[in-house]
Order: structure tokens, then C-alpha cells, then sequence
């Protein structure tokens, strides 16, 4: 039931965050106040760490993995040459948790993101998106995808562009216009629907491609380096409408990143992976408790599990360019949190 | 005011073209009119001839002339008078009484033939050229015609002197009765024959009929004139040394007219010829021994003086040349003399005149001016047909251009637009709907693009020019031709639109970005829905790109075919015709009114556009 992560070097720290992962799921209350299933039915995250007080309805039944990816790998053939996207990676995203992926360039995370979404085959190995094929979640319609870039369409207005999907789905008119409106209303664009893309910010735009992400009410949410474009500033305040948006919305997010302290403030779990090949280099649990707020990124947890991600990362670096075999070793000094890193 | 802002670059710009085509008409012009200025061929010519006396003497030892040259020489039957005498001005001083009389006064003309008393008849009409004299005074012939040519209907004639008594034909009319005078616009109580040579008289008469001798004097006069006979002329004397060895001689008016028939050179009392001389032999670019009729004379090649003794040598009537003469040239040999220089007016003698002798001209012909004018500017003006007229002349065209045919005439410029309007619009509907017909195949099915792209490219090739009479012709085997219908306009220019509008929209369907096509498979979108959604909204702007382009085609193939009909409709019918007619300045408001037609055109597309693709930044 838990998601394991299975470190480039050895099963000691797999063992470990699965240790944890088993911990967390069965007792949520005990932890670190989580979400995840806690709000997934339970509306807006109000109080401080009062959000897994009242685990809710749907938290009762074992929590199905809404993502469970075994030894998944991928290979581009480029001119003859294979280049190995992805290789053995096995996750399990459970429902209404918030998971990132960091690394660098090249490290596979935007491809494990576009096999999730069917948009790409894997070459290998298995993946079941809410308990079916990937093909089959992706025609069930069962996850929203939002791109680095807002890829609206410019000849539509803004409230057209988030209908899009529910004319696709075949929604009738008046609850096209209801949800958008809605939804257009929680990313807080209430006054603009009649706009055309151009005519807003970036910022905008990309709040946008999330109120038509979540439009048709997926069940997870596909996150591609949504902000990744944007100011620091902008970036920031999405950051906490995004964290509200989860809130109310209880949904499962798969988030890539390459920003640590985004993938720190937002996530409840950061999968930490290396480039050639991509793999998954280990996962660390975020146990900031939610919601989480800009006093949350001054906190001294925040600056030591960014330092943990950003070990983590960097240890991942050395293994890839082969200067040590011996990673696990490596991490300790760097991270100190017995949760994190072993 | 924000109009304003807007409209004033688009009319600046328009100004400067104005204003620069005022330096292109010049830049064009002025090498034209000077090239016509120096073209003596348009130069009005003008000849000088030996003058009688002006009054019968009643001194017999002072004779007086009307004109004379700076240096004259006295004549009687083509010979200088042997007397001394003294020529001052117009008067000549004789040192010593003629043998005969200055003038011999002949018989009177036969009339007056008319009521005014103005016509007269001629003794014989051999005598046309003789001076004539009215109670001992000489009379001055003049005579112009008027600019406008009598053809049946006209009754306006415009002449370039005032005054003086209108001739129709060899008759003098009556003014009054048959035509009332407005300065120099005459207007006639019926409109003059044919064809028939309108006349004003300037001078003391004109003749009117040179065959019947009939002459018409300026006002009545109380006696018939007389012939002079046998009267004593005053000649120009050539200038030059008469030194026994030059042989080249300037006439007083220049430049020459150089096969001048009129010319009349003597040397003393014999006749000199200017006839050239064709050597017997063909110029074959071998020979050089050439016979000629004269065993004298002065041989040219191609217009070049050759000196004898070196160039070649003679041997009678034979030549032979150091040199043979370049195939096909031109060797002619002149036994007395060579005009020697047209412009200067110099003539070269074939042998020096011994000392003592008189070189002179009874009559020769010169050009006196340019036809068009004495200034560069003034031929500029004159000039009827300016390849890049002035943009005033182009103006002032507009309004007797456009009213020319009535509104009711199918040759009317309003509806020559408008049916070239209605050609272009259906032809770009047609181009276009097949155009973006064929793109969305092309998209879809890539071995239909790859089967026909190569065809689609090759029938772009093809000259429209060479293409719209063979689709004229078929088409006109079943029925549908250019001067009933509009298909053929619509289909010529539907060919080279519908190019445009293909690869356009092909390009803009294929534009699409990748991530709005991943969004679309994200949405597990059908291939419909993605067209309709997506890959056609995302080619509309190149859609309309390529239809403004299209809409450029669509007129020129619509101005092509109306110009291979005959059914005196639309702008093409009336450029081809302006182009036959030369009218230049019609031409150009007709392109301007061709390029205003295609601008707006386009404009009107970009109007849609704006309405059907509003998100489109503007």
C-alpha cells in the first residue's frame, strides 16, 4: 500500500521509506498532519494542521494507489542510437497525496509524467493509472494534464477555453458554463471570461489551464512544470493558490518540478531522480504540516529538507557521472532527518 | 482625432508618391523630349528663296526688297546680274541702269470670280509660282491651316492667326453669313466637307487651287493684280572664300534639310546638282575599282568624305580604292557638290570656284525650330504621349475618363469595376473553396499530397497568359463563353487563387502546436473533434493570409480573361484597349483604379477576417 521508491544504489533505503510510507498510510492521524485522503472529500483545508483532524468519509477504506508504476522504462530511438529515457521505475501515487519530481534535465520526470498521461508507450514494464491501463484511465478521462506552457487556444476566450473539454465530453451548455464559471472563480478570474489568452498575464494564463484541467473533475491531476516559465513572485503566489485549489479540490497531483523549494512547499512526497539514465533516486517525505503557508518557507523544517532534497539530487549527479558506486553512505551527512534520507 | 492619427501616414505617404511622380515623369520625359527636339525630322521647316522686288522702281537706279539677306547677290534667269551695284539693307544702289526693267509687269488675273471680290483666276496655271503685283507693289502669299481636320460634322475650326478671311476649299466665305469669327475660332454656319482643307489667309492673298490657278486676296483690291515676269531677284550669296582653292561654302540658315529637291545651288550662271551618284558595281566588300556616270566628283562612303590620293585614286569615271569599301556600304559620288554638314549648313563644291566668281542660292529649305517647341520643357509638355505623365495630367483626366460613357453604357468605368469586381469575388470563391478543399485532403491523406503536390506545383507554372485562350476555346465548345458568362472569369481566376490558399492552409493546419494536440489526446478527443477544435481555428489566420494573396491571383486572372473577350466589359477589355489606343493617361487611372480594386479587395478579406476571427491580434 505504500509507494516504494527503490534507490539507484541499494534496498536499504527502499526498505525504509517503505517502512514509513506503511506507517503514515495506516495511522494518518498519528503523522505529520497529511492530506491526501484526509482532504480529499473534506472541502477547503481551514485550520493549521487541523486538515487530517477530520480524516472524512473516504478516508476509511484502504487507500487505493491511484498510480502504480512497475519497473517502467522507456526508450527513444533517435537515428539508430537508443537513448534510455527512463529505466525501472516503480512508484505508487496514493489518492489525494501531492507528489513531485525533481531532477535534473533529462532525468526522465516529464516522461514518466507523459506515460502516466498515455501520451507516450512505455517500453517496458507496467503502469496502471486508477486501476486500469493507462490507455484505458486516459479514454475514461480520468486525470488533467497542464503543460509548462498554458497551451490555451488563442481563438477561444478564456471561459471557452476551459468549456473545451466538456464540449469534447459532450457536457450539456448550461453546465459548461456553470463548472467554468465555477472554476474560473477558484483560480480567481471571475471578471475575466470574456478575454481573450493574449490579453492576459502569464500568471493568468497558467491559472486558466488549471481551472480547464480540473474542469471535467478528474481524478488526478498531471502537472508538467506548470509554473516553470513564470517569475519568482508569480510563481510563489500560484504556489499557494495551487496548495488552496488542492485543498478544496482533494485531488491527486503529480507535480514536476525542477524548482527544490517548489517541490518542497508544495509536496507531501518529493521522488527525487537522476539523469542518464533517468531513474528514481530515492523519495522524502514532506512532514511540513498543511496548509502550508509563507511562514512554512521560513521554517527550519523547510530549509532542512530542502537541503535534503537538494543532497539528494546532488548525490544522484555524482552517481551519474560514476564517481562513486556507494551513494547511500554519500546522503548521510547531507540530510540528518531519519524520515527523509536514510 | 484618432482617425486622424491613423489615416495621416496612409496620406503622407500617398502624397510623397504624388508629389515623386513629378521627378519620374521628368527622369522619363526629358530624355524623350529632348530626343524629339533634336529630331530634325519634327522640326517645322522653312525656305528661303530669292526675293523679286518688292515695288516696281520708279528710280530705275534703286531697287527695293521686302527681305533680303546680309549679303545678296542680284539675279535674272539664274544668272547674277553683270552691273556693279551696292546692296544696303533692303535697298540695292545700282552703279549703272539695267538693260532691262526690274519688273516686267504681265498679264492681269482674270476676275474678281466672287461677290466680295476676293477671287481670282490665274492667266494659266503654270504661273502659280510667279511673283504677283498689285498697282506696282508685290504681294506676300501666306496662308495656315487649321488644327482641326473637316471631317463632315465639325463646324469649330481653331486657327493659329486672329485675323484675315476663311477659305473653304477655293472658295473665300463670307463672314457673317457662312461663319461668325471669335479671334482665332472660327464657327460655321454648316459644317465644312469632308476631308476639304480649311484655310485662313494671313498674307496680302494665298492660292487656293495651285491646278485651277485660283487666288484669293486678303481684302478686295480696285484693280486685278498683275503678274511680275522676268523680274530681277535678290539672291543669297554663299559665305566663303571665293579664292580658287576652297571648295566649302556656308548657307545663311541651317541646319539643311538634306534631300531637299527644292535646293537650288549655283555656281555663276550653271545649276549645281546635289544628285548622288550610284557606282555601277555592287558593293560586295571585295571590290574596291567602282565606275560611276560622272568622271568627277566628290566619293563618299557611308556618308564619309573620302580624300582622293590617299583614300583612293581616279582613273576617269573609274575609283579605286586603297581600301574596299565594307560590304553593303554606301559609295556615292556627287559631281558638283555635298552638303558637308546638315547642321552647320556648309556645302563642299567638287572643284574651288575660280576667283571672281559668285557662289549663291535661289532656293533651299531649313529647319527653323522644333515642332513641339524651343525649350526642353515646352517639347516635355507638348508631348502627347508620356510614358510617366505629370500626376496632374493624370488628373485631369479622371473626369472626362470616367464621364466619357454614361452609366446606362456597359463600357462605363463604374460597371467595368463592378463586373470586374463580381469576376474576382466568384473566382476567389471558387480558388478558395477548392484551395482549402485540397488542403485539408493534403492533410489527411499524406500519399494524396505526395501524388498531387508535384501536379498542384507544375500548374503554377504554366503561363495564365498561354492557358486562358485553350480553356476559352473548350469551354466555348460547350457553351459558356467569356462575353455571357462570368464561370470562365471565375474558373481562370480560381486557377492561380486557389495555389495560394492551398499551401497556406496546409501550413496552418499543420501549425498546430504539439502540446494543444497532446491536450486533445489528454481529452481522448475524437479526429473530428480535433479538426473542428482545433487544427482548422488554428489555420484560420493562415487561412485568411493566403486568401488575401488569393484575392491578389483571383484579379489578375479575372483582368486576364476580360481581356481575351470582346464583349466591351470590365477593366481588362479597357486597359487592352487604352493600349491600342495609347492613351497613357488612361492607363494609368486604370491602374490606379486596378490597384485601388485589389486593395480593397484584400481589405475587405482582412473586414471578415476581423469579424469571423476576432482573436486574431489586430
Amino acid at each position: 500500500m505504500a509507494s516504494r521508491s527503490e534507490p539507484t544504489p541499494g534496498g536499504r533505503a527502499a526498505a525504509d521509506a517503505e517502512r514509513r510510507r506503511s506507517a503514515t498510510t495506516a495511522d494518518p492521524a498519528a503523522g505529520r498532519p497529511e492530506p491526501g485522503p484526509g482532504t480529499a472529500g473534506g472541502g477547503p483545508a481551514a485550520g493549521p494542521g487541523a486538515a487530517p483532524a477530520a480524516p472524512g468519509p473516504a478516508a476509511a477504506p484502504p487507500t487505493p494507489a491511484v498510480i502504480r508504476a512497475t519497473k517502467v522504462c522507456k526508450t527513444y530511438r533517435v537515428r539508430g542510437t537508443e537513448a534510455v529515457a527512463l529505466e525501472d521505475a516503480d512508484l505508487e501515487v496514493l489518492q489525494g497525496e501531492f507528489v513531485s519530481l525533481i531532477g535534473p534535465s533529462g532525468c526522465g520526470k516529464t516522461t514518466l509524467l507523459r506515460l502516466v498521461a498515455d501520451l507516450i508507450q512505455p517500453t517496458s514494464g507496467s503502469l496502471e493509472v486508477a486501476g486500469k491501463s493507462a490507455t484505458a484511465a486516459r479514454q475514461a478521462r480520468e486525470y488533467g494534464f497542464v503543460f509548462q506552457a498554458p497551451v490555451l487556444y488563442h481563438w477561444r476566450t478564456v471561459i471557452a477555453n476551459v468549456t473545451l473539454p466538456l464540449e469534447i465530453m459532450g457536457f450539456p451548455r448550461a453546465e459548461r458554463r456553470e463548472r467554468a464559471a465555477a472554476l474560473l472563480a477558484m483560480v480567481g478570474l471571475e471578471g475575466f471570461h470574456r478575454q481573450y489568452p493574449w490579453q492576459l498575464s502569464g500568471g493568468m494564463q497558467q491559472r486558466v489551464s488549471i481551472a480547464r484541467a480540473l474542469a471535467f473533475d478528474p481524478k488526478l491531476l498531471l502537472m508538467d512544470e506548470p509554473f516553470g516559465a513564470l517569475d519568482e513572485i508569480t510563481r510563489e503566489g500560484l504556489n499557494h493558490e495551487l496548495l488552496r485549489i488542492w485543498g478544496q479540490t482533494g485531488k491527486t497531483v503529480l507535480f514536476v518540478t525542477h524548482s527544490i523549494p517548489e517541490a518542497v512547499f508544495l509536496s507531501s512526497r518529493i521522488v527525487v531522480m537522476t539523469a542518464r539514465p533517468g531513474r528514481i533516486q530515492t523519495i522524502i517525505d514532506v512532514d511540513l504540516p498543511y496548509p502550508r503557508s509563507a511562514e512554512t518557507r521560513e521554517s527550519e523544517r523547510f530549509f532542512e529538507l530542502t537541503t535534503a532534497v537538494r543532497e539528494a539530487l546532488r548525490l544522484g549527479q555524482r552517481g551519474a557521472y560514476g564517481v562513486t558506486a556507494t551513494t547511500p553512505t554519500a546522503g548521510e551527512p547531507g540530510g540528518g532527518e531519519d524520515d527523509a534520507t536514510p | 482625432m484618432s482617425w486622424l492619427r491613423r489615416v495621416w501616414p496612409v496620406v503622407a505617404v500617398m502624397l510623397a508618391t504624388v508629389a515623386l511622380g513629378y521627378p519620374v515623369a521628368l527622369l522619363f520625359g526629358l530624355p524623350l523630349a529632348r530626343q524629339r527636339m533634336n529630331d530634325l525630322s519634327n522640326w517645322t521647316s522653312q525656305t528661303v528663296a530669292a526675293q523679286p522686288v518688292a515695288r516696281v522702281p520708279t528710280t530705275p537706279s534703286t531697287l527695293t526688297f521686302a527681305s533680303a539677306p546680309a549679303s545678296g547677290v542680284l539675279v535674272r534667269d539664274g544668272a547674277p546680274l553683270a552691273s556693279p551695284y551696292r546692296q544696303d539693307g533692303d535697298t540695292v544702289q545700282l552703279g549703272a541702269p539695267l538693260a532691262r526693267p526690274a519688273v516686267t509687269l504681265g498679264a492681269a488675273l482674270r476676275g474678281p470670280l466672287d461677290a466680295a471680290g476676293l477671287v481670282y483666276r490665274l492667266p494659266a496655271a503654270a504661273d502659280t509660282g510667279e511673283p504677283l503685283y498689285l498697282n506696282g507693289t508685290l504681294l506676300h502669299a501666306g496662308a495656315i491651316q487649321s488644327h482641326e481636320r473637316a471631317d463632315g460634322r465639325v463646324t469649330t475650326f481653331t486657327f493659329d492667326a486672329a485675323s484675315g478671311p476663311v477659305a473653304v476649299g477655293d472658295r473665300v466665305l463670307i463672314q457673317g453669313r457662312d461663319y461668325r469669327a471669335k479671334g482665332d475660332k472660327v464657327v460655321f454656319a454648316n459644317p465644312p466637307d469632308f476631308n476639304v482643307d480649311v484655310r485662313r489667309i494671313t498674307g496680302d492673298y494665298a492660292v487656293l487651287d495651285a491646278a485651277k490657278g485660283i487666288v484669293a486676296l486678303a481684302r478686295p483690291a480696285g484693280a486685278a493684280p498683275r503678274l511680275g515676269v522676268d523680274a530681277v531677284r535678290l539672291a543669297e550669296r554663299l559665305a566663303g572664300a571665293v579664292n580658287g582653292s576652297n571648295r566649302t561654302f556656308t548657307l545663311a540658315h541651317a541646319p539643311l534639310v538634306r534631300t531637299d529637291p527644292s535646293r537650288q545651288v549655283y555656281l555663276d550662271g550653271t545649276a549645281l546638282s546635289s544628285a548622288p551618284e550610284r557606282p555601277r558595281e555592287r558593293v560586295d566588300g571585295q571590290r574596291a575599282r567602282f565606275t560611276f556616270a560622272s568622271s568627277r566628283g566628290l566619293v563618299t562612303v557611308d556618308g564619309q568624305l573620302m580624300s582622293p590620293g590617299t583614300q583612293y585614286t581616279r582613273d576617269g569615271p573609274v575609283v579605286t580604292f586603297t581600301q574596299p569599301p565594307r560590304r553593303n556600304a554606301e559609295v556615292r559620288q556627287y559631281r558638283d557638290y555635298l552638303v558637308s554638314d546638315v547642321r552647320a549648313g556648309t556645302i563642299t563644291l567638287a572643284t574651288p570656284p575660280k576667283p571672281g566668281s559668285v557662289v549663291w542660292a535661289a532656293n533651299y529649305t531649313y529647319y527653323a525650330r522644333p515642332a513641339c517647341g524651343t525649350t526642353v520643357m515646352q517639347c516635355f509638355a507638348s508631348m502627347p504621349q508620356h510614358p510617366v505623365p505629370f500626376p496632374n495630367w493624370i488628373a485631369a483626366r479622371v473626369v472626362p475618363y470616367v464621364s466619357h460613357y454614361p452609366i446606362t453604357d456597359q463600357r462605363n468605368i463604374v460597371r467595368g469595376v463592378l463586373y470586374t469586381t463580381a469576376g474576382t469575388v466568384s473566382a476567389l470563391l471558387l480558388g478558395g473553396a477548392f484551395g482549402v478543399l485540397l488542403a485539408v485532403l493534403f492533410v489527411f491523406l499524406r500519399p494524396l499530397e505526395q501524388a498531387l503536390l508535384p501536379w498542384v506545383i507544375a500548374s503554377q507554372t504554366i503561363p495564365i497568359i498561354a492557358l486562358v485562350p485553350v480553356l476559352l476555346l473548350i469551354l466555348g465548345n460547350v457553351g459558356i463563353t467569356v462575353q455571357t458568362s462570368l464561370i470562365p472569369t471565375a474558373l481562370i481566376g480560381a486557377y492561380i487563387a486557389f495555389f495560394p490558399v492551398t499551401v497556406g492552409t496546409v501550413t496552418g493546419l499543420r501549425s498546430v502546436d504539439p502540446l494543444a494536440l497532446d491536450l486533445m489526446t489528454s481529452y481522448a478527443a475524437n479526429p473530428f473533434q480535433v479538426f473542428v477544435k482545433v487544427r482548422f481555428p488554428a489555420a484560420v489566420p493562415f487561412l485568411f493570409t493566403s486568401l488575401k494573396l488569393g484575392t491578389a491571383a483571383a484579379l489578375v486572372g479575372a483582368l486576364v480573361a476580360e481581356t481575351e473577350s470582346n464583349n466591351r466589359r470590365g477593366l481588362g477589355y479597357d486597359i487592352v484597349g487604352q493600349v491600342q489606343a495609347g492613351n497613357v493617361s488612361d492607363l494609368w487611372i486604370l491602374l490606379l483604379i486596378s490597384a485601388a480594386l485589389g486593395i480593397g479587395l484584400v481589405a475587405l478579406v482582412g473586414l471578415i477576417q476581423r469579424f469571423t476571427a476576432p482573436w486574431d491580434r489586430p
